[in-house]
């Protein structure tokens, strides 16, 4: 039987970490041992960071909700209290979307937390 | 609805923030520093988005009646180094009050803040006074009560 060399072969492996490896930054784009080290590590944080991006975004959108509803004379934690017991089940995605681009609809849905919180007292 | 609001630098120009003026007699130093430096980050915002500039600008007067609590006129001491070996440099927070008390306030805002790149940025939108005068009257701001 003829006999099969590597080269070729692994060329081909080492291309594909080559190619994720484009853009880093020094000896991790050109030799092969770090790009595989660093395209691994990237990976592991991409994959840590799709879960923690969920929680980035929901602080970020209570900082947001805090500030519109401070305006209005009320804490972030009484107007949480306030819908819940109003029934109002919008989400926090929701509520800061409303107060950056719904004023309006905002001021309204704390009138309504006003009330549940008066209810709930 | 996909996405959640970004700000961005273009919709955030100075000519887009407000002015705020701040009277700092008998205010606490710390109570002071904090609402600064959230006003300054725009964190009263319902646009506050991290990596960029939205908050408003401050004046803070009478810098110099800012009230210190406790001990701490005494205790409290600066800390500065010019570079040169040996020469740490102090002053109790008694002797900065009476040099430079807009340099009390501006260091507490600047300890409120968070420190990243975008610090000096904020600090640059921070005018202290040590009296009731100071010279943004063109700019007509707006009472701030803490």
């Amino acid at each position: 039987m003829a006999r099969v060399k590597g080269g070729p072969a692994s060329h081909q492996r080492k291309k594909r970490v080559r190619e994720q490896a484009e853009g880093y930054v020094g000896s991790r784009r050109a030799t092969f041992v770090h790009a595989k080290q660093t395209v691994i590590r990237a990976g592991v944080y991409a994959f840590r960071d799709r879960k923690v991006r969920k929680r980035d975004f929901r602080s970020l959108w209570i900082v947001r909700i805090n500030a519109a509803v401070r305006a209005a004379g009320m804490s972030y934690s009484q107007f949480m209290k306030g819908l819940k017991t109003a029934g109002v089940e919008l989400d926090r995605k929701i509520l800061a979307d409303l107060a950056v681009n719904e004023p309006k609809a905002f001021s309204k849905i704390i009138v309504k937390a006003k009330e549940g919180l008066a209810k709930a007292a | 609805m996909r996405k959640t609001f970004s700000a961005r630098k273009e919709d955030f120009t100075d000519a887009d923030k407000k002015w705020r003026i701040v009277d700092a007699s008998g205010v606490v130093l710390g109570k002071l520093a904090v609402r600064v430096a959230n006003v300054l980050r725009g964190k009263d915002k319902p646009t506050f988005t991290e990596h960029i500039d939205v908050g408003d600008h401050v004046i803070v007067i009478n810098a110099a009646k800012v009230k210190i609590t406790g001990d701490k006129l005494n205790s409290k001491i600066y800390y500065h180094h010019t570079g040169y070996v040996g020469h740490l440099r102090s002053a109790k927070a008694s002797e900065m009050m009476a040099k430079h008390p807009e340099r009390v306030v501006e260091k507490a805002v600047f300890g409120m803040l968070p420190g990243n790149k975008m610090r000096a940025q904020y600090l640059k939108k921070l005018k202290v006074y040590p009296a009731a005068e100071h010279t943004h009257t063109a700019q007509q701001a707006e009472k701030m009560e803490i």
